[in-house]
């Protein structure tokens, strides 16, 4: 694990500035940490030293945390960017500007150290992965909050809330997930899928299906050995047969 | 910024999260600031969350005096607040009628100008006023925004 992270919190708010800033001076991968309020005062700080990542604010007066951002990509080598918000929906925006996470205000210590371990692996170069991607494995990794698809009414990317996916079926060598907004085309194969979202509480039950198993509401048996899985809104999702077994013992059934 | 729809009216999730932040902030060096900011909290989403009904003007004009004391908990040093309090008109309004106006005229001053800003909130007939200026910078232009309450009042059935 690589230590001494520097980083730059930047926040219009003193309070939330502090708050967060406290966070990070008592994170054991963290060795220096500089405050900014504005965008300005931002600006100075990157002229004047190397900074790993900012953590930024996203609504803050004169220029907003989402321009710097922008402005920070005409970098020959711009410092990864965390944002920070009160409110979820600036994710959409982050994910344009490939932001390297996104983290809704107050953030629990828990939240904040997997963004500093992002972006030690953007640090180390060892993240091979699209900006913003989860890590690979679940060795110490989290899950991520949300996951971009292919927007079914026009272009751009839409932004689905990992949570509220009921389950993800193959479609050639992408997804296709089931959601409480509808269905979407996740450009990502099933196996990596299984892989990145190991510690979100989903399960491959078949071949084609990776299940939330939080959005399931029964376990049906089938004569022939396989059995269903009914989600909340009536769907049944196939379970393989050699999966069956595996699945009784996950949900202690 | 989006809202939240909930009984009673809307709650900006923004500006509860910032509160929130900012309580977290002061737990660890002053639990006491940090703790009346929770209790301010509680009080403003008990004022927008209860089923919808109609409140007094004064009700809604406390409410207001709520959100600013929450403002300033996040913006320390950068609110100064005047909210009448007794002798306004006895009319029944929605919870938020005139908070929601207040916020989104404070959060657009804060938005564009740095420093402290003075917020008085004055009655002028039937209706409100809402005087936004820089007290520390006199050549920022005042705002002065009507809160017509004309379309807020409500039956008390």
């Amino acid at each position: 694990m690589t230590t001494g992270l520097a980083i730059l919190a930047v926040d219009d708010e003193p309070r939330a500035l502090a708050d967060v800033s406290r966070l990070l001076e008592s994170s054991a991968s963290v060795d220096r940490v500089a405050t900014a309020t504005s965008a300005k005062e931002a600006l100075v700080s990157l002229s004047g030293g190397r900074f790993d990542a900012l953590f930024l604010d996203v609504a803050m007066p004169e220029i907003e945390g989402m321009a710097l951002a922008r402005l920070l990509r005409r970098f020959a080598d711009p410092p990864a960017v965390v944002f920070l918000t009160g409110h979820p929906d600036a994710a959409v925006e982050a994910f344009e500007v490939e932001a390297l996470d996104f983290l809704v205000k107050p953030v629990t210590r828990e939240r904040l150290d997997a963004a500093l371990r992002r972006v030690e692996a953007h640090v180390q170069g060892a993240d091979a992965r699209a900006p913003g991607a989860p890590p690979a494995d679940g060795d110490g990794g989290t899950a991520p909050d949300v996951v971009a698809v292919d927007n079914p009414r026009g272009g751009g990317k839409r932004l689905v809330r990992v949570e509220t996916i009921a389950f993800a079926q193959a479609s050639g060598d992408y997804a296709r997930i089931v959601c409480e907004d509808g269905r979407f085309l996740l450009r990502t194969p099933l196996t990596q899928l299984e892989k990145d979202w190991a510690t979100a509480g989903f399960a491959r039950v078949h071949r084609a299906y990776l299940v939330n198993l939080t959005h399931a509401v029964e376990l049906r048996a089938q004569a022939n050995g396989t059995a269903v899985l009914v989600m909340r809104d009536g769907t049944e999702v196939p379970v393989a047969r050699r999966g069956v077994a595996a699945l009784r013992r996950r949900l202690h059934a | 910024m989006p809202q939240h729809a909930a009984a009673g009216g809307t709650v900006s999730v923004h500006f509860v999260n910032n509160v929130l932040a900012a309580a977290a902030s002061y737990i660890e060096e002053d639990p006491d600031a940090a703790r009346d900011a929770l209790a301010e909290l509680g009080a403003f989403l008990t004022h927008r969350l209860r089923p919808a009904r109609a409140v007094s003007l004064q009700e809604e004009l406390d409410h207001v005096g709520v959100y600013l004391r929450l403002q300033e908990f996040r913006f320390p040093g950068r609110l100064d607040s005047d909210v009448p309090d007794g002798a306004v008109a006895r009319i029944l309004v929605g919870p938020g009628d005139v908070q929601r106006p207040v916020g989104a005229a404070l959060d657009a001053w804060l938005a564009r100008r740095p420093g402290r800003v003075r917020v008085r909130v004055r009655t002028a007939g039937d209706d409100l006023e809402l005087h936004l200026d820089a007290p520390d910078t006199p050549d920022v232009a005042a705002e002065l925004v009507s809160i017509d309450l004309t379309k807020s009042v409500r039956s008390s059935e």
